[in-house]
């Protein structure tokens, strides 16, 4: 997938507001692959809506979204597990977690689903975010910060076009969230993928190629 | 998979599993007992009569008080009406009863070891007319053994009446072989001695019956002088259904010799009720059924955050669906194994009993009722497979 296009969309609890200003809702925007966008925004401006429309969680909205030209709304469901599993990668801003599951056992949920990296490959993540010794322990018993960090691990071990991260670093410090960049955009350049991070405030420090306010 | 189990047993109830696996239990083993059960008694009461098919039809005369004091219409046919009878269009063939006409005695044993004997009598039909191995069925002047039909009854007299009371071993239809006869022949001066073998028991006829040949032979050596009409005829007709004959018979006053119409309605009931059984035995898998879905969708709901997670993260519905899915079809086919070890047991039981009652009972096939548990394990499963698949699409669409 080479393009995700908003054709004047807008979610439909805005469609009776006729205040908005956006650099996106109305508006036709293009995200490419192998480009960084920042999309800021306050709070109840829709900024998860955008995500759960893109990955196809949601459908209440005016408009279209395209990939590569290919209208969403004609998407069935073995397109968006297809489109879930090797195109748009997630890094969710309510984690998503499986509090039950080590955080080892997280990742390799997924990892068993796609078969993208091997368990060393897996380990050198962990151990390149200081989570390491976490590896095998509940993630419901790691902090926020922590959980964030396995959340993206889980993101990375999948072929992707874009990796879309909603508020990924909102509980890291200044060290942990220059490493997570780091290794994001290496998986990312390594595949040739496009990057879209929202952020309500505080976000990573990337070389953006563009950044829209919501 | 190993993950998304353990991700996805949570929350799984096994009171309420117990409490589908044990209803589902007893309702499947219901409906193949009652469908067993029926299978394995029905030969008994529709036992198909070997020597005598079934759309011959037996003829004999009313008796009324007037023929016992001599007076009123005879009891035998007249050549005049087995004639008539003949000329009717709904007639193939007529063979008339013929009835020794000299004295019989008979001792019977077993095992060299002579037990009873009785006064008796012999009749034969047509030898047309019996449906036997003629190798087995014929009698000529000079052979010391003459083959023998009884009546099924006289079987039952036997191992109910007789061999209880003397403790003498049950004869089952099989081992019939077994029975000695030893016959004496009176009449015309001569007392003279037969070996006579039973080849076999007839529920229709009830009489004695021998090979034609040998009546005409006995008689003529016996009783040269006597004659009679016969008193019974057999009938084989064209169509059993038509009216015609119904009429026929009611209007010259004979009697349609019909024994199998009470095993008819014994069998009638013994289907209502293996049905209502049955019935029951569905309903209560119909109930099982629903507390299985009921508590699949309590899990469910317990679990739909996580299924959401999964499918948001890649997985299909049909992954997402299939730990239930298999957890379902495993209690399911757990259920049937247990039904079917338990159908086995309470069979071998009652066959046991039944067995000592009619020793002639032969095993109905076990198949039909296997078979019947295996597509209830199909379609149960098919159905929970679907409800699962359904709950889980409706996660994926959002409408939970």
């Amino acid at each position: 997938m080479n393009s995700i296009t908003l054709d004047n969309t807008l979610p439909q609890v805005f469609l009776q507001r006729t205040d908005i200003q956006s650099d996106i809702w109305r508006r036709q925007v293009s995200f490419q692959r192998g480009e960084t966008y920042l999309v800021e925004a306050q709070s109840g401006i829709g900024k998860s809506s955008l995500c759960s429309f893109i990955i196809g969680y949601r459908h209440d909205f005016d408009g279209h979204i395209l990939f590569d030209g290919r209208d969403s709304r004609q998407l069935r469901t073995p397109d968006w597990i297809e489109l879930r599993q090797r195109h748009i990668s997630m890094l969710f801003q309510e984690l998503r977690l499986f509090p039950e599951l080590t955080a080892m056992e997280n990742v390799e949920i997924k990892n068993s689903l796609t078969h993208h990296k091997t368990a060393k490959e897996i380990a050198q993540w962990f151990e390149a975010l200081g989570i390491a010794d976490k590896m095998d322990a509940p993630v419901r018993l790691m902090s926020f910060g922590q959980q964030q960090r396995v959340a993206m691990i889980r993101a990375l071990v999948q072929p992707f076009d874009f990796l879309l991260a909603d508020e990924p670093i909102s509980h890291l410090d200044d060290e942990n969230s220059a490493m997570m960049a780091d290794i994001m955009t290496e998986e990312a350049q390594r595949q040739g993928a496009g990057i879209i991070i929202t952020s309500i405030g505080k976000h990573m420090a990337l070389p953006y190629d563009k950044t829209f306010s919501l | 998979m190993r993950l998304v189990w353990k991700l996805l047993r949570r929350h799984i109830s096994l009171p309420q599993l117990a409490g589908f696996f044990l209803a589902n239990l007893l309702g499947m083993l219901i409906v193949l007992l009652s469908l067993q059960f029926y299978r394995d008694v029905k030969p008994v009461f529709s036992a198909e009569d070997g020597f005598i098919r079934p759309d011959y039809l037996i003829l004999s005369k009313r008796i009324s008080v007037l023929n016992t004091i001599g007076l009123g219409s005879v009891s035998t046919f007249s050549q005049k009406e087995l004639d008539e009878l003949q000329a009717q269009p709904f007639t193939k063939r007529v063979g008339a009863f013929t009835a020794s006409r000299y004295k019989v005695a008979c001792s019977m044993g077993i095992n060299g070891v002579a037990r009873f004997g009785t006064e008796m009598f012999f009749e034969s039909v047509p030898d047309a007319f019996v449906d036997v191995d003629l190798k087995k069925w014929h009698f000529r002047e000079g052979d010391d053994v003459v083959p023998i039909i009884l009546p099924r009854t006289y079987l039952a007299i036997y191992n109910f009446g007789f061999a209880q009371s003397q403790n003498l071993p049950k004869i089952s239809e099989g081992i019939v072989g077994m029975v000695e006869m030893t016959i004496s022949m009176r009449g015309n001066g001569r007392n003279e001695f037969i070996k006579g073998r039973v080849i076999g028991f007839s529920t229709r006829l009830n009489t004695i019956l021998v090979p034609e040949s040998f009546i005409r032979w006995s008689n003529e050596r016996y009783a040269p002088d006597a004659d009679a009409e016969p008193s019974r005829i057999i009938l084989e007709v064209k169509n059993p259904a038509d009216d015609a004959i119904v009429s026929y018979i009611n209007e010259h006053g004979y009697e349609l010799e019909d024994d199998k119409l009470d095993a008819g309605r014994m069998t009638f009931f013994l289907r209502l009720v293996s049905g209502i059984v049955m019935l029951v035995g569905l309903l209560i898998s119909l109930l099982s059924f629903y507390i299985l879905m009921l508590s699949i969708y309590l899990l469910v709901e317990k679990n739909s955050e996580k299924m959401r997670t999964l499918l948001l993260i890649g997985y299909s519905p049909a992954r997402v669906a299939l730990p239930y899915q298999l957890l379902t079809i495993g209690i399911n086919a757990a259920v049937l194994l247990l039904a079917v070890i338990a159908l086995f047991c309470l069979r071998s039981q009652y066959m046991q009993m039944l067995q000592g009652v009619f020793p002639q009972m032969q095993d109905g096939s076990i198949v039909p009722a296997i078979l019947l548990g295996l597509a209830l394990f199909v379609i149960v499963s098919i159905a929970n497979a679907i409800v699962v698949r359904r709950r889980i699409n409706q996660i994926w669409n959002n409408k939970d």
